[in-house]
């Protein structure tokens, strides 16, 4: 009896480079995907640059990204709460009250501006409450320990309540010289909506995918475990994920109240593509993990594709039926690829 | 037989809050307004607040207690809806419409439960795209969710008796209530289909492993609740005589408050139908007691959130408590 | 006892009804390759998880480098210089080599991550300790085990551990890899840090190790030199031969066939499977990892299928194309993973018994509950199941219980065939007692019992016939009673093979 004999139970003996040929195969499966979604992506545009008139227009494109902007930071949002919290759509990290929150922020400015509030103080106000709210999802999630879909889902109703209270379930118009600024002013051809978006989304890249905490948030959300054993303050992330979604969403409705002039109820309805665009950032990711960058282009495409539909004039009511079709999509594809890849 | 090891009285202690809860709120709406208590508000509590959220809980009851969700309560209510309505706008009989409306229904679960059970869709996102879908259908066939309204030529009368009549004095959406908590309380608890959901909601593989139906069992579950939901919608049409597109999507976070707050009584935090029905019913009570007491009715929801997020904060915390090693 | 790097003393932790250590020490002296080897269940997985921080001891000392910790976390336990390379690695699977070796200690530019930095690093640190690079790029989930454990090697080793730990290092590697991963062994050593070794591997422990501790029941029986103690002693002490009175087996005259094989074959897992179960017969099966044990198992409860060969269950040609046709068919299994395939600790015992058998127990649509409640009762007298009542949550039984549930499920469904995967595993002496008796009592009664089971011990106490199965293949049948333990383990070992196929 040798060690060798005994060190060996592996049925058949495989050879030398076969490790790194099912690593190359795991590899190119997934680039597949990726590259077949940013085929996807290119196509709908080259169709629409031609079949729509106007489309690919400078004014119009930059149009879609100023009407993008608020769905991307709120996105940007969801996607870090997922980072952290974990893919498991049961388990992980969601927050479903970002679409709640964001018209109780864009609730919150328009009646402290009414109501007198220098413009810095009603934005200083707004980011108070959509802080709240995010610190309110933290401590349900982490301090209570109360699945995140449930927390945040009570958390919803709360705003949804709030704003309802605030606004009396009317539009509310707002006159504010930082409100017209936004939604006029430019700088080098580009508004100061794309602005907002560029930066937030440079800026988070950053963050997420080229410091430090970006890499340990990540490390929180893929592998508890091995982040804890790294010793790392799971708990202080996870809050962090949340309170850091309630802060972008008070960014992205002071955009909106700029853009509406004010608030007007239904801000909620935005949730199922802010869920849509996160999850469908994963196709564009090696990682089959939301990335910053990925959501961007998500959302950039579901802009186009809703500009498309108004410039080829079909229905608008298609656009919810093609998201759910998308989500269902997106889904089979991550099965699809989580199958094939990896060991 | 020997005991095991005891177990702490602590948690046992979280299964009274909602109880309890319900309790406090009556005592305090009681002495806050004089017609709360009245038997005829109670009445208007049971048949408005009550009803139809408990036939759409119920539905969710038997979804969660699978370990799924099911985001597309109000897409079934809606179609259901929406075919009977439009059909006896053109002229059809009462008994056809309203076949035809849960046929419409019963689609929406099969299309559930395929995606589920056949595709393997994690039951959060497959209910997700066809709330999605059903929103995008209900917007294409009313250009824009303008309501269908029954105006003339339309069995009046039948539709009254649905909404309005009654039968040994409680109206007949009572009596498809407690027809509706019948039939899930005795099919969770006394048939082998509720062994089977519970054992699901537990521990799937080990349901395979012991020969459960699981797929059987789960499309059942999809269909039941997409039933119930359609039940709820031909009762909301008849009440308010037209279809109202959207509508349902209200029933959808009352649903899942309900069966979450009702988890808190059971034993082993499992949703169960008595839980959910004080569920739907403290919810109920809220609304109309605040209404009484002069509360603004936009201060209501978040009253409710606050009390569905203190109920499921105390009860998660405390499960928490009770199993940390 | 500044030459102890690593000492844990006199620990105990009770799971409930279950002692899983019991006194248990482990000495390791610094610069030494120091085994730790037992069986399924004495305890070893228990430490580790208690070396960890995951659990806490109820009793007893850790010292690290002679100074004695009072608590114990991941982040402590290697700060201290303790450092576990874990079965399964504790990587993100969705990080780059780089990340996940540097997690917690990145290289970077103030806030900035240094990436160019971090896979040069990378690149360096594995080339340094094992003299290879991986794929370019590669996520921690597209690599292979052995990469995998490579990458938390080089982790840990990045640290400069005083001692190092390896659970099962060598479970999922190939000879080359095993052999790479020997010789990094011992030149750690070499350098001065100290090992400890666990595996059930023993020859690999016998090579390696210059001490080996012995754990058994959850409690270290014996620390040796296993350059000199006997291979077969070594044995001896890990399953301590002479409790005979655990086995109180009747000789049972086999009637006909249960279950038959034919050239049963799948793929990657095992080929040319000939196997016959008899009424009344008790057959052993075992083999180490990869040894395609398992999955002949789960082929024949129709969990997978196989590729070629036939099923005959009770002289029939049998389709098994899942559990609920195998159950259908009158068999039952008993999985390895209790907890999460045989019972669902969170609904009551009586629920768990009945879920196979409701169909039995249902009239006019409707469960009778209290023919099912006669039936639970009768169930938890026969078997001696210790719960407060029928409807007490499985989670709250002790293992032995649990275990005991699982058989009444199939009992209730009135099984024939019982399949049992590792059935007394983290099982109390005294319950597996038991278990062996109610086994012994089902097979009187004519049931045919295939137990799959790595405790040579309880195969040769309870079962007629045992079959070796080693890379995917049964190469030895053997009589249990006129074989011995060590043959038992060669065989699975692959020793002395001939070109012989087995057909049993």
């Amino acid at each position: 009896m040798t060690a060798d004999a005994l060190a060996s139970p592996g049925f058949a003996e495989p050879k030398a480079d076969t490790e790194d040929r099912a690593t190359r195969r795991a590899r190119r499966r997934s680039q597949i995907v990726r590259l077949g979604s940013i085929g996807a992506l290119i196509a709908v545009f080259a169709y629409f640059a031609i079949a729509a008139p106007g489309f690919a227009a400078l004014g119009n494109l930059t149009n879609v990204v100023e009407q993008s902007t608020v769905l991307a930071l709120l996105a940007f949002g969801m996607s870090i709460v997922i980072l952290g919290g974990g893919a498991d759509v049961i388990r992980g990290g969601i927050d479903l009250s970002l679409g709640a929150n964001l018209g109780l922020c864009a609730a919150a400015y328009t009646v402290a501006s009414n109501a007198g509030c220098s413009d810095i103080a009603a934005a200083a106000i707004t980011l108070a409450v959509g802080t709240a709210v995010g610190s309110l999802n933290a401590l349900a999630v982490v301090g209570l320990g109360v699945l995140p879909l449930l927390a945040t889902l009570a958390v919803m109703n709360i705003c949804a309540g709030a704003e309802l209270v605030l606004t009396q379930n009317t539009v509310l118009t707002a006159n504010s010289p930082l409100l017209s600024w936004i939604a006029g002013a430019s700088w080098l051809a580009l508004s100061v909506t794309d602005w907002v978006l560029v930066v937030t989304s440079v800026l988070l890249v950053l963050a997420v995918h080229g410091t430090r905490w970006g890499l340990r948030l990540q490390a929180v959300g893929a592998h508890t475990q091995a982040a804890r054993a790294a010793g790392l303050g799971v708990r202080g992330y996870l809050a962090g994920t949340y309170v850091g979604a309630g802060l972008l969403t008070a960014i992205a409705a002071i955009v909106q109240a700029a853009r509406l002039s004010g608030s007007s109820p239904g801000s909620g309805d935005i949730l199922l593509s802010v869920v849509l665009t996160s999850l469908m950032s994963v196709v564009f990711s090696r990682r089959l993990l939301p990335s910053i960058g990925g959501t961007l282009l998500s959302v950039l495409f579901i802009g186009c594709l809703i500009n498309g539909f108004q410039l080829l004039n079909v229905s608008s009511y298609w656009v919810n039926g093609v998201q759910g079709v998308l989500i269902l999509f997106v889904v089979a594809v991550r099965s699809l690829s989580t199958r094939t890849g990896g060991g | 037989m020997s005991a095991a090891v005891a177990r702490p009285r602590g948690p046992d202690l979280v299964r009274a809050v909602t109880p309890a809860a319900l309790i406090l709120l009556f005592i305090i709406f009681s002495v806050a307004s004089p017609t709360f208590r009245t038997p005829g508000n109670l009445l208007h509590i049971l048949v408005n607040n009550f009803t139809l959220p408990a036939i759409v809980a119920l539905g969710m009851t038997l979804v969660v207690s699978t370990g799924g969700i099911d985001l597309s309560v109000g897409v079934s209510a809606d179609i259901a809806a929406m075919v009977s309505v439009t059909l006896m706008s053109l002229g059809h009989g009462l008994a056809t419409s309203l076949l035809a409306g849960l046929g419409g229904a019963l689609l929406v679960g099969a299309l559930d439960a395929v995606l589920v059970t056949g595709f393997g869709i994690s039951p959060f996102l497959a209910t997700l795209g066809v709330l999605f879908i059903g929103e995008s259908v209900q917007q294409q066939a009313t250009n824009g969710g303008t309501p269908i309204y029954l105006v003339s030529n339309y069995p009046e009368a039948g539709l009254d008796f649905l909404a309005h009549g009654t039968i040994l004095g409680l109206p007949l959406p009572l009596w498809i209530v407690i027809a509706a908590v019948l039939l899930v309380q005795v099919l969770l608890t006394r048939t082998p289909f509720g062994r089977h959901v519970r054992a699901i909601g537990a521990e799937p593989r080990v349901a395979r492993y012991s020969g459960v139906p699981v797929r059987r069992t789960s499309w059942l579950v999809y269909i039941l609740s997409a039933l119930l939901c359609g039940i709820a919608g031909l009762l909301l049409a008849a009440t308010v005589k037209s279809y109202v597109p959207l509508s349902g999507n209200a029933f959808l976070l009352d649903a899942i408050g309900a069966v979450f707050v009702g988890t808190t009584i059971s034993r082993e935090a499992k949703p169960n139908v008595l839980g959910t029905l004080l569920g739907v019913f403290l919810f109920g009570m809220l609304h109309n007691g605040l209404l009484l007491i002069g509360w603004n009715f936009y201060w209501q929801q978040v009253a409710v959130g606050l009390l569905v997020f203190t109920v499921l904060g105390a009860s998660f915390f405390s499960r928490r408590l009770q199993t940390s090693d | 006892m500044a030459t102890e790097a690593l000492a844990l003393r006199d620990l105990v932790k009770t799971f409930g009804a279950t002692r899983a250590l019991d006194g248990a020490n482990l000495v390791v002296e610094r610069g030494t390759i120091h085994g730790l080897i037992g069986q399924n269940g004495a305890g070893k997985s228990t430490i580790i998880k208690i070396l960890n921080g995951l659990y806490r001891a109820d009793a007893g000392t850790i010292a690290i480098g002679g100074q004695i910790s009072p608590s114990i976390s991941p982040r402590v336990i290697e700060r201290l210089g303790v450092h576990i390379i874990h079965q399964e690695a504790l990587l993100p699977p969705s990080f780059t080599v780089a990340e996940a070796l540097f997690l917690g200690a990145e290289p970077s530019h103030g806030p900035i991550l240094a990436g160019r930095r971090m896979r040069r690093r990378a690149e360096e640190a594995i080339g340094a300790y094992f003299d290879l690079t991986l794929p370019r790029g590669a996520l921690i989930g597209e690599l292979s085990a052995a990469q995998r454990q490579i990458v938390q090697i080089t982790r840990a080793l990045l640290n400069k551990p005083r001692v190092l730990v390896f659970d099962e290092p060598t479970a999922s590697l190939v000879r080359r890899e095993a052999n790479r991963l020997f010789g990094l062994i011992r030149r750690l050593r070499d350098e001065g840090t100290s090992i400890v070794y666990i595996s059930h591997y023993l020859e690999e422990v016998r090579d390696l190790c210059e001490r080996v501790t012995v754990l058994r029941n959850g409690r270290d029986v014996a620390t040796v030199d296993p350059r000199v103690t006997p291979m077969a002693d070594i044995v001896s002490l890990m399953i301590n031969r002479g409790i005979d009175e655990m086995f109180p087996k009747q000789v049972v005259r086999p009637g006909k066939p249960a279950l038959a094989l034919r050239g049963l074959g799948r793929a990657g897992a095992y080929a040319d499977i000939d196997l016959t179960l008899h009424e009344g017969e008790i057959l052993g099966l075992t083999g180490l990892v990869g040894s395609g044990a398992k999955e002949v198992l789960q082929t024949v409860f129709g969990l997978t299928r196989a590729d070629r060969g036939e099923i005959e269950i009770h002289g029939q040609s049998a389709a098994v194309p899942s559990p609920a046709r195998a159950i259908a068919r009158r068999l039952g299994l008993v999985p390895e993973d209790r907890r999460g395939q045989g019972v669902a600790l969170d609904i009551s015992v009586r629920e768990n018994a009945t879920l196979a058998s409701l169909k039995d127990l249902t009239r006019f649509g409707l469960i009778d509950t209290r023919r099912e409640r006669r039936q639970v009762d009768g169930l938890i007298a026969r078997l001696g199941i210790k719960t407060p009542g029928p409807e007490a949550r499985v989670r709250d039984l002790s293992g032995g219980n649990q275990q005991k549930v699982v058989l009444a499920k199939w009992l209730s469904a009135q099984s024939d065939i019982y399949i049992l995967d590792e059935p007394t595993v983290a099982i109390d002496v005294a319950a597996k007692v038991e278990i062996y008796r109610l086994l012994g009592d089902l097979a009187k009664r004519g049931a045919a019992i295939l137990i799959l089971s790595s405790d040579l011990l309880e195969l040769q106490g309870i079962c007629d016939r045992i079959l070796v199965m080693y890379r995917g293949r049964i190469v030895r049948q053997l009589g249990a009673h006129e074989t011995t333990p060590e043959a038992i383990l060669a065989a699975a070992a692959g020793a002395g093979l001939g070109p012989e196929r087995v057909a049993a």
